[in-house]
Parts: structure tokens; sequence; C-alpha cells
């Protein structure tokens, strides 16, 4: 009988816990108005552009925000109610994010679902020894432009009435875009030699593409491979052959590979320094500079063409 | 039904297959198993990779049950040739878990394969990724595999139920009885990896881990009876799935990770206030007459 009563009493002030914060139903996201399009992006590498495009005509959220590695990325309740309530969603696709391109596929038969990098034609994607896919396509420029001309046409089709406004926006944006590409054209100043991007993860394959760099990544595609120790000792060997003068670590990545790197380096009497910090898969905080894809490919040209033009 | 309603149901089936199957684990000893198992599950996707080439679906689900099952073998094996639990757990997860590290850094190369994403489920979306079934009309594939795989465990419980519970208790009893004892291990394990790895696909490890052995644990704390515990352990299963939703809702956080948390705090619950193992109980004894009686330590 004891144990009726001791049970008792805990079912039920679980139940008073549960009553008690059991009002809000998931819909405090839903904060604009009725007028804007709702739109949702898995990395903000596509919302923070659509954003600018669509100026106050869309209501752009990101569900991996601008800092968050979209290998690492693990969402919250209240990304079910940004998902269930977007009018448009846009992800990268090419396997980045994997593990949800069955929910979006699911979606894509209530509402215009795109995967951006899968707009474009397929001898520009990138393909490693292995045979594996890059995904990483916004740092190639070119693409990337092809890819947020997809995204556009796609808005201008849910809503034909602003599609003059989405191209005006667009033609400005991507104007930013070609001054950025500009920019970039000062990594040709590198000696030839140099011209050798060591990270820690191979998210670079097109930065280097475009920008005819040499890309050495010690970590393979995932954040979660496994770095050996003939990864460091193959990339310390072809830091001594090119004399290349710095290494590069990642935002969202540990830094212990890459250290290690230069640890063997100097031990074996090879003076490599560490060129500083590039943003790969995530961008920076909201808000600031760098959290803008123009503001952080900026920042990569100008830590990689400050390191190595040595 | 609504998003939520979904999430819930899902989170509530697994609590009950989970709190099921993990109060035979809790019983025998044997906890950690699904820890192993969601380690092994590596070698079973890299597998499906190399046969299917894909890097998700149906395939990597195949595989990591496969996985699972040749772990609770070999386990299970081990195990009888009087290797201990815990070790031969220990020796069969580690090795076929680096099989899979080595070959995935041979033969896959950089394809963007890990468990994470190629078997682990997201709770989160489970409501977005419907399918028709007839009679039942539209339900979340998930929430479907985990109805089946609910009535699976349900039905072998309940069919085997004087075995388990002799098996559990009194392994030489139940030889000296003609029970099969390694069959029913086998077939033990063989429920305990279909569970696990089907609830992966769905909701994800962490969840999994802690609803298999935290509930049966609380459980276990209220009574000595394996029926009310079996009652007990689905019970808090769902209480915890229900819970953390709601404090996932609350401080807006990861809905798995918050229901891995609710189960631990079930725990802690029953560890104070439980009447017979519980720390409060240990000072608080009811008197002769009903009057409360404080007892303290000397």
């Amino acid at each position: 009988m004891k144990i009726k009563k001791w049970g008792s009493i805990f079912f039920l002030s679980l139940f008073l816990l549960l009553a008690a914060c059991g009002d809000n139903d998931g819909t405090s996201a839903d904060t604009s108005n009725a007028e804007t399009i709702h739109v949702v992006t898995t990395i903000a590498q596509i919302g923070e552009p659509l954003s600018i495009i669509g100026g106050d005509k869309l209501t752009v959220e990101s569900l991996m925000g601008p800092s968050v590695d979209p290998h690492l990325y693990n969402p919250t309740q209240s990304d079910i109610s940004k998902v269930a309530e977007a009018d448009i969603i846009f992800y990268n696709g090419l396997d980045l994010e994997a593990n949800m391109v069955e929910v979006f596929k699911s979606i894509s038969d209530e509402k215009p679902v795109l995967a951006v990098g899968e707009t474009l034609p397929d001898e520009s994607i990138l393909i490693d020894e292995a045979g594996a896919i890059d995904p990483h396509i916004w740092f190639d420029i070119n693409l990337w432009q092809q890819a947020l001309d997809a995204a556009v046409e796609e808005l201008k089709e849910y809503s034909p009435e602003n599609a003059e406004l989405f191209e005006k926006n667009k033609q400005a944006y991507f104007e930013k875009l070609d001054a950025l590409k500009q920019d970039a054209e000062k990594l040709t100043e590198i000696p030839e030699k140099q011209r050798v991007l060591v990270t820690a993860h191979d998210a670079f394959g097109y930065f280097g593409h475009m920008n005819g760099l040499e890309v050495i990544g010690l970590q393979g595609l995932s954040t979660e491979d496994e770095v050996g120790i003939s990864d460091i000792n193959d990339t310390i060997a072809i830091i001594k052959e090119y004399e290349i003068p710095a290494i590069f670590v990642e935002s969202s990545i540990n830094q212990d590979a890459i250290q290690a790197v230069i640890e063997g380096a100097q031990s074996d009497g090879i003076n490599v320094e560490l060129g500083g910090e590039l943003f790969s898969d995530a961008m920076g905080e909201p808000g600031t500079e760098e959290g803008t894809y123009v503001g952080m490919y900026k920042h990569n040209i100008e830590v990689i063409y400050e390191a190595l033009n040595k | 039904m609504t998003y939520t309603a979904w999430i819930i149901v899902t989170a509530a089936l697994v609590g009950l297959s989970c709190g099921l199957v993990g109060v035979f684990l809790i019983l025998r000893k044997t906890a950690m198993m699904a820890d192993a198992i969601s380690h092994t599950v590596l070698l079973g996707i890299v597998i499906a990779f190399l046969v299917t080439r894909e890097v998700s679906g149906s395939a990597m689900l195949v595989g990591g049950i496969l996985a699972g099952l040749v772990t609770a073998f070999l386990v299970q094996w081990l195990h009888s040739l009087r290797v201990q639990h815990d070790a031969s757990m220990g020796i069969v997860f580690t090795t076929l878990f680096a099989i899979g590290v080595i070959l995935i850094s041979t033969s896959v190369g950089n394809a963007h394969l890990d468990v994470q994403h190629a078997l682990m489920g997201e709770i989160t979306f489970i409501p977005f990724h419907t399918i028709t079934l007839p009679v039942i009309g539209q339900i979340p594939q998930a929430t479907a595999l985990l109805m089946i795989v609910f009535l699976v465990v349900l039905f072998f419980i309940i069919a085997f139920y004087k075995e388990w519970k002799i098996t559990s208790f009194d392994p030489t009893l139940a030889a000296s009885l003609g029970i099969p004892v390694m069959v029913m291990h086998y077939l033990f394990m063989s429920l305990v990896s279909v569970t696990t790895v089907a609830s992966f696909d769905s909701v994800g490890a962490i969840m999994v881990v802690a609803m298999l052995i935290t509930p049966a644990a609380s459980a276990y704390l209220w009574t000595d009876k394996l029926a009310v515990m079996l009652v007990l352990s689905g019970f808090f299963g769902v209480i915890s799935a229900v819970a953390g939703f709601y404090v996932a809702a609350w401080i807006d956080t990861s809905i798995s990770g918050s229901m891995a948390f609710a189960t631990g705090i079930v725990f802690l619950v029953s560890f104070i206030g439980s009447p017979k193992h519980g720390l409060l109980s240990k000072y608080i004894r009811p008197g002769v007459h009903g009057r409360i009686v404080w007892r303290v330590k000397r």
C-alpha cells in the first residue's frame, strides 16, 4: 500500500510539472506578419545573401546559424515550427545535409524545396580521388552566383509580383560578388610555388580551384574523420618541398592537428607559422562583418594573402 | 495530428520499447549493450555503403541491424566461453568499431560517411517525413517503424514471460527445468539489437541509450516484482519523453537531449524518494502506530 501512496504523490507532482509548462506549443517563432514570404535555409551561406536580395519581402531564417558547423548541427525545438511555417525551403544538397535529405524530399510534396547545389551542372562539381562529392560549393563565387540565381528564380516563380524587385536586388548583390572576385585576384600575386593552402579539413577545394591554389586538407571532407599519423607526415613533407610559409586553422574545428603539423615541421628544422583562422563551414558571428558571405570571403582572402605572400 | 503530437507519440514509443527491453538488460547486468551497439553500427553502415554506394537510406538501417545482431551473437558467444559479460562486450564492440574505422580510412576514402549522418535519426524532423499506410493513413515513417518494433517487443515479452523471468534471475534453475537458456539469450540479444538500431535510425543515439537503461534502473528502485517493474519502466520512459519535450520547448534546445536528461531526473527522484531503496526512506520510517519516527544515524 505504501508503494501506491508514494507512487501517486510522485506521479501527481510530475503531471503538475507537465501541466505547468504545457501551454507554449512551439508557436513562439511566429513573429512576422503574413505579408512576407517565409524562407528557411539550412546554411547561412544561402540565407544571408537571400535576405539581402529579398529585402523586406522575405523573412529568412537559417537552421544552422552563421557560426554553426553543418556537420555538427543539432536541431532545437523551435526548428520544428521554422520548417513547418516555411513557405519555401532552400538547402545546399550534394550530401552536405545527408541526414535531412529524406525529410526535405518528403516536404517537397507540400511546398517548394530546392537543393541549390544540385542545380549546378555536373561537370562543375569537384570530386576527390576517392570519388566523393565535395559539397562546399559556396567557396567558388561563380558557382555560388549560379546557385543563388537558381534560388532567386524559384522565389520569382513563387511570388511573381515581386519578381522585378528580386531581379533588381540580385543584380546589385551580384555586382558586390563581382567586386569580391576582383579582390580575390590578388591571390595570384603570391609566388607560384607557395600557392598551397594547408588546412584542417578539405573544405577549400572550390576556393583553391577558383583562385589557383593547391589545397591540402588534413582531415578529409567530413569534420568527423580521424587524422592519421601518415596524414601529418605527408603534410610536413609537402611543406618542406614547397617551402610553404604558413598553414591555417578553421574557426569551427579543433586546432590540435594543425598544431601537430607545425610542431612536427619545426622539429624537422622547417619554419612554418600559423597563418591565421579561416572560416570554412561556418561563417562568423551574426551581426559582424564576417557573419556575412561577402565579409567571410574577404576575411579568408586577406588572411591567406598576408600569410602566404612572403 | 500536430507536429508536436507526432514527436511525443514517437518518443513515447521509444520509451516503451526501450523501457521494456531495458528491464531485462538491467536484470542481466548487460546495461551497456546499447552503448556497444551504438559503436558497432559503424561497421554495418560502412559495409552497407561499400555495397550500395549510398550514404543514407534503408540500406543503412539494414546494415546497422545486421551489425547489431553480429555484436549480440559475438558477445553471447564469448560469454558462453567463460569470458565475463562486461569484458566480452568491451572486446567485441571495440574490435568491430576498429574494423569500421580502418575500412573507412582505407576503402571509403573521403566520403561524408559517419554514423551521425548515415544512420542516426533526428527526432525534431520526424513529423515531416511521412509515408502513407493502408488503414492508418499518413503517418511519419519513424513512428510506423517504432510501432512495429514495439509490437514485436511486446509480443516476445508476453509470449515468453515465464522463460524470461527464470532465465534472467536463475539460469541454472532454468536449464534444469528444460528451458533452452542459450536460445533465449540469443533471442533476447536479437531483440535488443533490433530495438536499439531501429530507435537509433528514428531518434538518435543519446536518447536510446538513456531510454534503455535509466527508466529500468529507476523502476528497479521502486519494486522487486518483475511485472510491476516492466510496467513502471515503460511508464517512466513515456513520462521522460513527454517531460523532455516540454523542457526542450521551454528553453528551446535539442529535443532528444532534453528527453535523455528527463530520464536522469526520473532516476534522481526515484533514487531519493523510492520507498524501498530511496535515500529518504533510510531516514524516515513510519513508526508502530503510523507516527513518523526520524531515524538518525549514530
